[in-house]
């Protein structure tokens, strides 16, 4: 067995990262800031602590049961422990840079904590990397948003990516013409229980039961929804769904898309089109995102009522990539080359395989044996008369 | 979009696997003979379909492996659903077999003089816990649960605890152990399960298949009448 002493124990959902992962990661974060930079996106850096009361209000309220709390030794108020960074960049846009003209872009990178995790991400905690788009109503910035996630995960080598389109307050407006019992009907459709959900709906339900069977590839699902007899609220909401899908395509048509009209789960205060981040083998979400209210109006107003528009909102829309999930969806690349730099080797040799690319160890002790000493160290060349050479044995032997 | 790589189909190993043959026969999955073997050691199984391989786990497991991505489809129990509650499964279709109850159930002797509601804790052998303790809470009740894998009936007697929660379909070992049915917690049956990423990556395919068990269920129906 392998005993580490007593202090390598770290707390449940705690990890540290190590070589060559932790370099993987800042290298992935590193690229996907400068897609979302060259789109126009600034980033901005929120802090990791807040009070308890601007981090949880509004929209916020969402997070709640995911939040640390501590109580600040200095001001005696109760701080918040980001869970989440887009409420904090929604807070920023709409307060210190409220003055900045629309459409605001901003994106940011980052670590949060949450209180647990599940068993199927246990990490509590995670890094994020996103992007907001404030104060524009146009189903263009929805399909910039999408457009801009399906390239940014594409750029660092995600593929069989899919996007999957909801909206959330679909159901609720179905729902509430029916006048049947709301928190059952979402848990069977949560699970996507068709015998649970006629069961519970009666006849009243078939307009449910066909949303859920209208759920697959975009244009089946936009041509189900067509026929149905839906609210005019819903109605408009299809519409404009069908707007974004259409954009969407028109930038990137090779984008898998599919639509799931009844999918409400981790969308506590978004309104309008939202979505998920899939990719084919890929456990669980790369990422989600879509329309929200940004700011405005914190005091009294809910998690549910955040959804309905109050004074100094603005509309936004946006996404955040799981970065756990992300990375574990690909390989580290560790083909950049390690040389062994013996003592004797001169400063002028060093820099100029640096400048070459090359990773540069250099031997703090005189050896018999370069070769034997790279190999120990990693490397797969040794520095000798000059010239790199390939260590026996290794990868570049 | 294309792929190479075959779904994978979660069959649960044992007495549900019985009833859930006719149903792939139904649905048009033909695996390899050795599926049909008792006596094969195998666990994965090729079907006739190169797009369909069959893989066999305990029914406990089932949900397990779908919600994590192991098997992009599966046939589980709703008992198995609910305890583990994973977000990351669909149950989309009843199959309507492997039906019974899960139940609470307690010595014959102690049913007259016990009154449900004088409890505040109540302890209870099962396989089950998480359902159990759901149920309690939901009326005031903390249920501190002793968990087995099997031979529920026997902890009353043994001096475990006084009550269980288990799956009941006739009732007879029950009885053969002295206890009585008291209370019943959720009608139980069969259900295909789906992987929430392998649905929204490979929506046709896995479309194909919820459809054919659909008819393999419906063609049930019309046979029985």
């Amino acid at each position: 067995m392998n005993d580490q002493p007593p202090n390598a124990l770290l707390p449940p959902g705690m990890n540290d990262i190590l070589p060559p992962d932790a370099a993987f990661e800042t290298h992935i974060v590193e690229r996907l800031l400068s897609v979302f930079k060259s789109s126009g996106y600034e980033q901005v850096k929120p802090p990791l602590l807040e009070f308890e009361d601007s981090l949880l209000g509004g929209a916020g309220a969402a997070m709640t049961l995911q939040t640390f709390r501590l109580m600040d030794p200095v001001s005696q108020a109760m701080l918040g422990l980001r869970a989440d960074m887009t409420l904090q960049v929604a807070r920023i846009a709409t307060t210190r840079l409220a003055h900045e003209p629309r459409p605001l872009r901003l994106c940011y990178a980052g670590q949060v904590l949450v209180v647990s995790g599940s068993q199927l991400r246990p990490e509590r905690q995670v890094g994020q990397a996103g992007v907001e788009l404030i104060g524009s109503q146009s189903p263009r910035a929805d399909a910039e948003v999408i457009g801009l996630a399906h390239e940014a995960l594409s750029a660092i080598g995600i593929e069989g990516l899919s996007v999957d389109l909801n909206l959330p307050t679909l159901v609720d407006e179905v729902v509430d013409g029916l006048g049947i019992e709301a928190t059952a009907v979402r848990s069977a459709l949560d699970r996507k229980d068709a015998g649970e959900l006629a069961a519970l709906a009666g006849v009243d339900g078939a307009l449910l039961t066909s949303l859920l069977k209208a759920t697959g590839p975009a244009d089946t699902t936009l041509a189900a929804l067509g026929t149905m007899d839906l609210p005019a609220a819903a109605r408009a909401a299809c519409q404009r769904l069908a707007e974004v899908v259409a954009l969407v395509k028109d930038a990137a048509p090779e984008i898998s898309i599919t639509i799931d009209p009844v999918e409400n789960r981790g969308f506590e205060y978004h309104a309008g089109v939202t979505f998920v981040l899939f990719a084919m083998d890929v456990r669980g979400e790369l990422g989600r995102g879509g329309r929200y209210l940004a700011g405005g109006g914190v005091d009294g107003t809910t998690a549910s009522s955040a959804r309905i528009a109050h004074d100094g909102a603005e509309p936004a829309t946006g996404f955040t990539l799981f970065m756990d999930t992300v990375l574990g969806a690909l390989t580290p690349d560790q083909s950049a080359k390690r040389i062994y730099l013996p003592l004797d080797s001169s400063a002028a040799d060093r820099r100029a395989l640096k400048a070459e690319g090359w990773i540069g160890v250099a031997g703090l002790e005189a050896v018999d044996d370069d070769q034997g000493e790279a190999a120990r160290l990693g490397c797969s060349h040794v520095l000798s008369g000059g010239k790199p050479r390939p260590v026996k044995g290794t990868k570049g032997g | 979009m294309a792929t190479n790589q075959p779904l994978v189909m979660a069959l649960p190993k044992g007495r549900i696997l019985g009833e859930v043959r006719p149903l792939l026969a139904a649905a048009g999955i033909e695996p390899e003979a050795e599926f049909d073997d008792p006596a094969s050691r195998k666990l994965k199984f090729q079907t006739r379909d190169s797009g369909l391989e069959l893989v066999l786990v305990r029914a406990f497991d089932v949900a397990t492996v779908v919600a994590f991505g192991g098997a992009h489809l599966g046939i589980a129990g709703s008992d198995v659903l609910m305890e583990f509650g994973y977000s990351e499964i669909y149950a989309p279709l009843d199959l309507g077999i492997g039906r019974c109850r899960m139940a609470v159930a307690e010595p014959a002797e102690m049913v007259e003089a016990d009154d449900p509601r004088r409890w505040s804790h109540v302890r209870i052998a099962t396989k089950y816990p998480e359902i159990t303790r759901r149920h309690f809470a939901a009326r005031g009740v903390q249920a501190e649960c002793i968990k087995l894998s099997g031979s529920m009936e026997l902890a009353p007697s043994l001096g475990l605890c006084r009550r269980i929660v288990d799956l009941v379909s006739t009732g007879a070992t029950l009885e053969a152990n002295g206890l009585v049915e008291v209370e019943q917690i959720c009608e139980v049956s069969s259900r295909l399960v789906v992987n929430r990423a392998a649905l929204k990556t490979r929506p046709e395919e896995i479309g194909k298949w919820l459809d054919r068990f659909t008819g393999a269920v419906d063609g049930g129906k019309g046979d029985g009448g």
